[in-house]
């Protein structure tokens, strides 16, 4: 990296205007997002979760949804999901709009979601039962992404005999198993210990590279969003909107206290904690 | 990451094989420990059986009513030898097996259809529970005027009381399937087929013995009188038969062979449900 490279990253700094594209992104964005708002009525009131939210995902990018909890962001996942059809605005995945489930989008949970009674090649195959595979290249693909997340030696063993972090990567494999474009996950690592968190970050980003799949992080961790993610969305809470986007801007492999994540961990913190008013230039 | 037994489970010690004398000595634990298992589940029949005895030769009760051991011993052998047992066993399984097989069954699908769908259980579930508050027994007198005393008459009260405690079962396991796996079908758009045979027909498992065993249970009560208020032959007439003819040792006997066979029965359902339930031992 020459020097100028490094200031140039150095000054791609905190931009804090709001995204308020009206929903017409490129063709060309795996994911956009447009508008989009929900509310439900709890008790006869309204409440209303989300709020106007846009953005567009590009292809192979990764992208951070950073929040308190409250404020709608698994909520933002789920809508994009399919698994909730009742929103305002509207969701386009590689250009075309879509409401439902789509073959594209793949989700990772918190909790792991294996099927308790398959084995980690039952629970994989799962992905694939809805597309037409000859037996011969269903079992290929699942042995490859069984492999792809490291857990070749236990391709035959059930959830219950496998660690946190193995389960989470078999869930892991059976998202990517299909083959989707987009894949939503949802504090994926939140339920395990911090070491494992950061060794199954650098794991996810590794499969990342080789598939260049377009990711969707929901965390309320302010340094896995900034060190997986292109661009973090900070999202305020009542309703939830976006407060502001973060491009990260650096190269990957990166360091966790690259000087430039430290900064921004710091005016994140300050976003996260103590929300300013909404700047609106 | 170290190798992990998968026949036997990671709760298994593994590495070194264990040395033929540890093994033997681990057997050696496991007969005593059921030997005494054995021996305190039999305490309280020995224990009664003493008492029965006792009464017997004191007279508390006089042999007509109550029958010391020894005659109902030889009378169990007589009826054995005969071959009025083993007929009535015969005929009395033959009847729960086909109450069984068609309550259960009807009681399956109908649990499934109240299950997943509101709207059927709108319907139907409110008359479902009226009639299965109604004790199969309360139905004799009516369908002994419509059926007469025939098989069908036995067949239909089985079926009823073998339907409703496994609908009831089925229902609850169907409302019971974690929403989160639910959620994962959907995302990865599970095709029905696989979705009932992979998601609802495991997560139902548990439900399904419940259903079963209580099933069971309640096609004996039944059985029983049945066959002692509208039978011809079968345990329950031989009890009523023993009565009629002050021969109560033959109703004893009838007593013993229903409580061993239910028993009996109820241990095997219980292996089969730990066999199937246990997630390690299913294929997917």
């Amino acid at each position: 990296m020459t020097l100028e490279q490094v200031q140039q990253k150095r000054a791609a700094v905190l931009r804090p205007e709001l995204r308020k594209d009206n929903g017409n992104a490129p063709a060309t964005a795996a994911l956009s997002i447009g508008r989009v708002g929900k509310s439900f009525s709890l008790n006869g009131s309204p409440r209303e979760i989300l709020r106007d939210v846009s953005f567009t995902v590009g292809k192979g990018e990764i992208v951070g949804v950073l929040g308190a909890s409250g404020c709608g962001k698994s909520t933002l996942l789920r809508l994009i999901v399919g698994l909730d059809q009742d929103y305002s605005g509207r969701i386009a995945v590689s250009g075309e709009e879509t409401r439902g489930l789509n073959r594209d989008v793949a989700m990772v949970f918190q909790d792991h979601r294996l099927f308790p009674w398959l084995t980690v090649a039952g629970n994989v195959g799962l992905a694939l039962e809805a597309l037409d595979l000859p037996g011969k290249e269903k079992a290929d693909r699942i042995r490859h992404y069984v492999d792809l997340v490291g857990l070749s030696d236990y391709i035959d063993a059930y959830p219950k005999q496998l660690s946190g972090g193995m389960a989470q990567r078999a869930a892991i494999a059976r998202a990517l198993v299909s083959e989707p474009n987009i894949l939503l996950m949802d504090e994926p690592f939140g339920a395990l210990d911090s070491l494992l968190r950061l060794r199954l970050q650098d794991e996810l980003l590794r499969i990342w590279d080789r598939n260049n799949v377009s990711i969707v992080v929901v965390t309320h961790d302010i340094e896995e969003a900034l060190y997986l993610s292109d661009r973090v969305i900070v999202l305020e809470a009542n309703p939830g909107r976006i407060h502001s986007v973060i491009d990260v801007g650096l190269d990957r492999p990166r360091l966790r206290d690259d000087p430039h994540i430290v900064s921004l961990k710091r005016q994140c913190l300050e976003l996260v904690l103590d929300p300013p008013a909404r700047i609106t230039s | 990451m170290a190798s992990v037994d998968l026949k036997t489970g990671v709760a298994r010690d593994f590495g070194e094989p264990a040395p033929t004398a540890v093994w033997l000595r681990a057997q050696a634990d496991r007969a005593g420990r059921l030997i005494a298992r054995l021996l305190v589940a039999s305490a309280l029949p020995v224990a009664l059986g003493l008492l029965w005895q006792v009464a017997a030769d004191r007279a508390w009760v006089s042999a007509q009513v109550l029958p010391p051991p020894a005659w109902v011993l030889q009378t169990s052998l007589d009826l054995v030898s005969g071959g009025e047992i083993v007929s009535a066993v015969a005929i009395s399984f033959t009847r729960i097996a086909y109450g069984l097989l068609i309550g259960a069954s009807l009681g399956f699908l109908f649990g499934l259809l109240i299950g997943f769908s509101r709207r059927a259980d709108q319907y139907f579930g409110a008359t479902f529970r009226a009639i299965a508050t109604v004790p199969s027994l309360g139905w004799l007198p009516i369908l002994i005027l419509l059926l007469g005393i025939d098989e069908s008459l036995k067949i239909v009260i089985l079926a009823k009381a073998c339907f409703v405690p496994m609908a009831i079962g089925i229902a609850e396991g169907v409302r019971n399937i974690p929403p989160a796996l639910k959620e994962v079908a959907d995302v990865l758009a599970l095709p029905p087929r696989t979705r009932f045979l992979k998601l609802t027909l495991p997560a139902i498992v548990p439900f399904f013995f419940t259903g079963l065993r209580l099933s069971t249970a309640q096609a004996f009560v039944s059985l029983i009188v049945v066959e002692m208020l509208a039978g011809t032959d079968g345990i329950g007439y031989l009890m009523v038969w023993g009565r009629t003819l002050f021969q109560l040792d033959i109703v004893i006997v009838g007593m013993l062979v229903v409580g061993v066979a239910g028993f009996l029965l109820d241990v095997l359902l219980r292996r089969l449900e730990a066999h199937f339930a246990a997630p390690e031992l299913r294929h997917g």
